[in-house]
């Protein structure tokens, strides 16, 4: 029985480890390339302003955090190296699923619970991550990963707070994963 | 073989040769044509003659002068404690040692200031910090520092103050007997020059 | 000589460009490791599945090497590579949120995205919160401030602050690695689940 799911993991994943090896490669492509690691939830921070200053045009003005994201980027919000590198993502997660057979539009849910919980969970882990990646200056792709690659201290140390926090909450939520 | 232990047995050797190779300090990065442009433009390779004649007064150990003219014409005169690199031995491999480090002040000296400038440019497009040069070169040095004028009656404090300097100065190098400096007070002489700030271009990032 | 943006080899709008390619490198690479799958991902939590540990550290350490080898070799100048500042209060504060987050959602933005492409509705939900917790942010800035100022030190690199060379901390953290990985395998063995 175990060894049927292992050829069924080597047939549908990539092994882990060449798997790693191959991030490493684009990270440093991107590093190369750009002189900066990849991210994710900036482009998040990206649209949100956007849509902010698309609503209220004097938001730079009025939002300190307008202020300090303006500060940081010139032109409109939206030409910013992450918002174009998740797009790829989008795509390149798509190409993957599609090859691998994995496309189906579904709610991934542990046999005990239901998709409700699931998705209020998902919903309010979701959340946290968007507030707690601000606050961090990262989430774990800009972060932790392209930190620790070029070996920031300020990544470590996000990357150990979130490993750490969540090791040390993953009792409480058993139930929603085993 | 199990993945693991082959990624371990490449990786763990790549690990011991970076660990082992030293980190190379002075690391070289070659100015591009615009930011030359620009630290020439602005004159932060110049060192005021006074600044130079207190550190040599002052007898501050990090001061290198460097004459970049011939040999003939350094062998005729020489600022104290200079060394002579003729302008097209600049490049010369025993040089690179002393062109290129953070620690001592290297001031390049010529008649005007044209080759001192020349060696200047030279080195700064390497990417070596540190180097100088002196303003207006050993012309200028001889007619006001060594044989300063006395200012006229009208003339600001300053004027004063620099003569006052520049006559304790001249005694003090020329090996004349020392008159006493009163408020001789020279432009700043901080012991170590401001380094000219590489105009870097750091990619932005983040999350 | 690279990077090559920095340097102006390559003009902006090829860095944009490139990083749309880069992206699909990186979202075909998560994707194909499994980290669209929101279990798989808890997975490291509970010792079940260790792809997250493998992949993670494998990866960072693979494009660290790199760096330094190519900085080794004058392929690369790293001090213009973006090195993440440290801002110790927020670092950790952030940090400890978005652990929780992970715990409870069971993505990261990254592969939110991911598990969004191929599908998958909690994916699609947990970026919703996360436009929620970003809006959160803007609007109630003030109250974070002071908390996100807080602690500015530089941008230090962690073998600096220990007083390593790069290369020798290096080594230390692949040597950390590879011993995780084989506790990671024994883990996997000891609590085998059926795959996701």
């Amino acid at each position: 029985m175990n060894d049927n799911s292992k050829t069924e993991r080597s047939r549908r994943y990539l092994n882990p480890y060449v798997g790693g090896v191959l991030l490493g490669l684009v990270l440093l492509a991107a590093n190369f390339i750009s002189g900066r690691g990849l991210g994710a939830s900036g482009a998040v921070k990206s649209v949100v302003a956007t849509t902010i200053q698309a609503v209220d045009k004097d938001a730079v003005n009025t939002m300190p955090f307008m202020a300090e994201y303006a500060q940081s980027h010139t032109g409109s919000p939206m030409r910013s190296w992450l918002v174009f590198e998740m797009m790829g993502v989008l795509v390149g997660g798509f190409l993957s699923g599609a090859l691998a057979g994995r496309l189906k539009l579904k709610v991934e849910h542990s046999p005990k619970i239901t998709s409700r919980r699931r998705l209020v969970f998902a919903l309010a882990g979701g959340t946290l991550f968007g507030l707690g990646s601000q606050l961090g200056r990262g989430c774990t792709s800009g972060s932790a990963l392209s930190g620790m690659a070029v070996l920031s201290l300020g990544g470590f140390i996000t990357m150990m707070a979130i490993f750490g926090t969540a090791f040390a909450l993953a009792y409480f939520f058993r139930r929603n994963w085993i | 073989m199990k993945p693991l232990k082959l990624l371990a047995l490449i990786i763990i050797p790549m690990g011991i040769i970076l660990a082992a190779v030293p980190a190379d300090k002075t690391r070289h990065f070659r100015l591009t044509a615009d930011e030359l442009l620009q630290e020439a433009g602005a004159g932060v390779q110049f060192i005021s003659p006074d600044v130079v004649a207190d550190m040599l007064v002052q007898k501050d150990p990090l001061l290198q002068l460097i004459d970049v003219r011939t040999p003939e014409e350094f062998e005729a005169f020489s600022l104290p404690g200079a060394i002579n690199i003729p302008l097209s031995n600049l490049l010369a491999e025993e040089y690179v040692d002393l062109l290129n480090q953070d620690t001592r002040t290297n001031i390049f000296y010529s008649n005007g200031s044209v080759f001192a400038n020349q060696a200047w440019m030279i080195t700064r497009q390497l990417g070596y910090e540190n180097n100088f040069v002196l303003e207006g070169g050993l012309n200028y040095w001889f007619s006001n520092v060594l044989s300063a004028t006395e200012p006229a009656q009208t003339s600001p404090n300053e004027e004063f103050a620099r003569y006052d300097f520049r006559k304790s100065a001249a005694a003090a190098l020329g090996g004349g007997s020392i008159v006493s400096t009163e408020g001789a007070a020279p432009a700043t002489a901080a012991k170590k020059p401001p380094v000219a700030s590489k105009a870097k271009k750091k990619a932005a990032g983040g999350c | 000589m690279g990077p090559l943006a920095p340097y102006e080899i390559i003009s902006e709008n090829t860095n944009f460009l490139l990083a749309f390619f880069i992206g699909i490198g990186f979202g075909f690479v998560l994707e194909s490791s499994g980290f669209s799958s929101s279990r798989k991902l808890a997975g490291i939590f509970y010792g079940y599945d260790t792809v997250v540990l493998k992949v993670f550290f494998t990866g960072a350490i693979t494009c660290m090497l790199g760096l330094l080898l190519m900085s080794l070799f004058g392929w690369i100048d790293l001090d213009l590579v973006y090195v993440n500042p440290t801002y110790l209060t927020s670092a950790i504060v952030g940090g400890v949120i978005m652990g929780a987050g992970f715990i409870m959602g069971g993505f990261c933005p990254g592969t939110s995205f991911c598990g969004a492409a191929i599908g998958k509705i909690d994916a699609i939900v947990f970026i919703g919160g996360l436009f929620i917790g970003v809006y959160g942010f803007a609007f109630t800035y003030g109250l974070w401030e002071k908390l996100f100022m807080d602690r500015y030190l530089g941008e230090p690199k962690v073998s600096e602050s220990l007083g390593l060379s790069d290369g020798l901390f290096g080594l230390m953290l692949i040597l950390a690695a590879i011993g995780m990985f084989y506790v990671a395998e024994w883990a996997e063995k000891k609590w085998p689940r059926p795959e996701y």
